[in-house]
């Protein structure tokens, strides 16, 4: 049975050597707590909340070195990887750090609540970044610039328009009444993520519908405008999945920085005191 | 009314016209040709004047013209005299900065025992510090714009120089022509005594082969040249001769039903007819040209006796054999193996030596790549992320590095260049004019224009400018190094085992 294109590692090795560090680092914890109880502040919690902490700190710097284009510095690609795998086994050495225990005390609900929310928002980011671009090149047939889209999309409506001078008023009315709207703007959509030729086949059957009602001439035209229709919703699919994957650091770098923030603030108190 | 399909009445020649082919008809080869011929080829023909001193032609360049000699004295300055480039070994890790071209080596000359250099497009034999003047009547240049091989030599006026360039569509044509068969015999003959035997030595399946049997092959051979699309051999035909190409792409394909499917390409310096050496059998596939192509056409009975006692040479003969027999079976066996073979050939890709693409399935469109390079190249990107697609693989709008880089034939102040055994096709900024002589030439448009103030003519103008591998970067090309996730790759279209690999990952 094949993996899922969202669960296959892209470095296998990368994934190999975090489950090794992660089964070593829970056989440790198991031995110890056996051994001599666990509590986040002796030598092995505090062992483990440094190279969380420290993890957490390298993992922020990813985001540094994708706007640092130097070269003897690795790819961006292993940098990637180490923010992904990094920041996941900060967030297993946070819990292993409180002894798998819920937190006690308010400042210590937020961390965790920090940590949790910026691990599994990072691993969201993670499946759409794997999921939606396989998605993007095997369902869709065109292909744009998420910069271009409004231009891409103005250029269909002027190419409807001259295709339609001249028409038939049946098709004309057409036109008016199915064609302009839909290619009025974009149209982005969360259906896209679920379906990503969401409803086409419903708003492409009215071409269908007239067909009978118009000339030989005016079906060329109106094969024309529904090629540009059908190119319009890729279009729609496009900027709505490309804008998501734009989108979803929104939801995970604010936390992140606050973590970090929280973090230091955590460390400082716990040396202070 | 008018018919539509009514052939224009030819205009009467105007005077000036006739003033210039008169003036061409100077020219003793020309002189035979019709009318019609002449005029067909003068746009192709343009008479050049030099200065004493004045460099005609440089090393490392690509000139799409032949230049015979009318009057004055040229002084042909082998280059390999200054500053050598080390060329890559084969399979081996690019030279840095500049990355190195591949099998450059191997086109460009040949070194006899006595150190003299014969190089393949000059009429000469050229010796390490000596130079070597050419006089009047001498055509030169010619092989460098037939089969696109970088110039070897410097090219100075030695005297105050008048020359008539021939661009290639016109030498092809001249060569064509009835009239001019002696001339053409003249230049093959040229060939033949001065250049083919060290083409010869070049083949890695000739290693070892004596001088007398180079030179009983040297005295056989024939040289052909096909246009493209033209079938050199067919799929079996009585296999009875030897290819070598020295000019061009050939496609070598096998038909499996009632299509024909690719199993490889032959380049400038590869061979075909193994098969006809070794058994009396009909040619296991055929071979296409992909564009001119110029071949050595050795018969299979000189070939056979020129070989017979050399047993290393038959064994490198069954080991082709055995490989193009195996690639051949593997695409009968699996038609979808050539797939992406054919589409390298059909869009142009195979003339690749660096071509980034990007695999769409793993790409989240982040435009990471682009940044970098507008980073790397003081903010002006030198691609452009988007271009054609097949399958999962989108190929940019970037330089491909071809190997034969016809955008740098004819650029009027050499801004354009590629440094003799490197990759990189470089544009320098600063003697740029913006005459989009290069974005003309191009003729996969992955050149572009930017504004540019241009501190040396001191105005604005459209710089051309193109990727150039982030020559200077030690960690090679921002692109693929700075995509986070893997998706932008750069292949050689050289190495097609790596090629399909890579594609078909």
């Amino acid at each position: 049975m094949s993996v899922p294109v969202v669960l296959r590692p892209k470095r296998p090795r990368w994934f190999a050597v975090t489950a090794a560090i992660l089964v070593v680092s829970l056989a440790v914890t198991a031995a110890a707590g056996w051994w001599r109880g666990w509590s986040p502040g002796d030598w092995w919690g505090l062992t483990f909340g440094t190279m969380a902490a420290l993890l957490m700190f390298l993992a922020a710097l990813y985001p540094l070195r994708r706007r640092l284009a130097v070269g003897p510095l690795r790819t961006a690609q292993d940098w990637l990887q180490a923010h992904v795998y990094g920041s996941t086994l900060a967030a297993i050495f946070v819990l292993i750090h409180m002894g798998f225990r819920l937190p006690g005390g308010q400042f210590g609900w937020w961390l965790f609540a920090l940590t949790l929310w910026t691990t599994v928002s990072g691993l969201m980011g993670v499946v759409l970044q794997k999921w939606i671009p396989t998605v993007m090149t095997a369902q869709l047939s065109v292909e744009v610039i998420y910069e271009r889209i409004p231009e891409m999309v103005a250029k269909i409506q002027t190419e409807a328009a001259t295709t339609v001078t001249g028409a038939s008023d049946v098709l004309q009315r057409f036109y008016d009444q199915q064609v302009q709207p839909a290619i009025a703007g974009l149209t982005p959509s969360w259906s896209y993520l679920l379906d990503v030729h969401s409803g086409r086949d419903r708003r492409l059957a009215t071409f269908d519908h007239i067909q009978s009602f118009i000339t030989a001439e005016d079906k060329d035209r109106l094969a024309d405008l529904k090629s540009l229709v059908t190119e319009k919703i890729e279009l729609d699919a496009h900027y709505s999945l490309q804008r998501l994957l734009r989108l979803w650091p929104i939801v995970h770098v604010p936390p992140a920085i606050i973590l970090l923030a929280a973090v230091a603030a955590h460390i400082a108190t716990v040396w202070y005191f | 009314m008018a018919q539509a399909h009514e052939p224009k009445p030819e205009e009467p020649m105007s005077e000036a016209e006739r003033a210039a082919l008169d003036h061409l008809r100077e020219y003793p080869f020309l002189k035979p040709l019709p009318e019609v011929v002449l005029g067909k080829l003068q746009p192709n023909l343009v008479e050049r004047t030099y200065a004493a001193g004045e460099t005609m032609l440089r090393a490392g360049e690509y000139s799409d013209a032949a230049f015979y000699l009318k009057s004055g004295i040229v002084e042909i300055r082998f280059a390999a005299a200054a500053s050598p480039p080390t060329p890559r070994e084969k399979g081996g890790k690019a030279a840095k900065p500049a990355r190195s071209l591949a099998g450059f080596a191997s086109h460009r000359s040949g070194v006899a025992a006595d150190g003299t250099v014969i190089v393949a497009d000059m009429p000469v034999d050229l010796s390490l510090n000596k130079n070597v003047l050419l006089e009047p009547g001498e055509l030169f240049g010619e092989l460098s714009a037939l089969a696109r091989y970088p110039l070897s030599s410097d090219v100075v006026a030695k005297s105050d120089v008048v020359c008539l360039a021939i661009r290639a569509p016109a030498l092809r044509m001249l060569f064509k022509q009835k009239e001019v068969a002696a001339f053409k015999k003249e230049v093959d003959e040229r060939y033949r005594t001065r250049t083919l035997g060290a083409h010869l030595r070049q083949v890695d399946l000739f290693v070892g082969l004596g001088d007398r049997a180079i030179e009983r092959l040297r005295q056989t051979a024939d040289l052909a040249s096909f246009e493209p699309g033209a079938v050199i051999v067919e799929q079996g035909a009585k296999a009875d001769a030897f290819y070598l190409v020295r000019g061009g792409n050939v496609k070598v394909m096998v038909r499996t039903g009632s299509t024909d499917l690719a199993v490889t390409y032959l380049r400038k310096g590869d061979y075909a007819g193994e098969i006809a050496l070794l058994m009396d059998e009909v040619w296991p596939f055929s071979l296409q040209a992909l564009e001119y192509v110029e071949v050595v056409k050795i018969p299979k009975d000189e070939l056979q006796a020129a070989i017979r006692d050399h047993q290393p040479i038959e064994q490198r003969l069954w080991e082709t054999a055995v490989q193009r027999l195996k690639e051949r079976g593997v695409v009968s066996r699996n038609p979808m193996t050539s797939q992406y073979l054919q589409m390298a050939m059909d869009t142009g890709l195979i003339h690749g030596e660096s071509v980034l693409l990007i695999d769409l399935n793993t790409c989240t469109r982040c435009d990471d790549c682009v940044r970098a390079c507008a980073d790397t190249h003081g903010g002006t990107p030198r691609f452009i992320r988007e271009g054609a697609r097949y399958q999962h693989w989108s190929v940019p709008v970037a330089c491909y590095q071809c190997s034969d880089p016809v955008c740098l034939v004819g650029c009027p102040t050499g801004a354009i260049t590629r440094a003799l055994g490197t990759l990189e096709v470089t544009i320098d900024p600063q003697t740029c004019i913006g005459c989009h002589n290069c974005v003309k030439r191009c003729p996969w448009g992955n050149i572009i224009e930017v504004p540019f103030s241009s501190p040396t003519l001191k105005k604005d103008i459209e710089l051309a400018t193109k990727c150039d591998l982030c020559v200077g970067r030690s960690a090679g090309p921002a692109c693929v190094q700075m995509c986070p996730h893997g998706a932008a790759v750069r292949i050689s279209f050289k190495d097609l085992v790596k090629m399909q690999e890579t594609l078909s990952a």
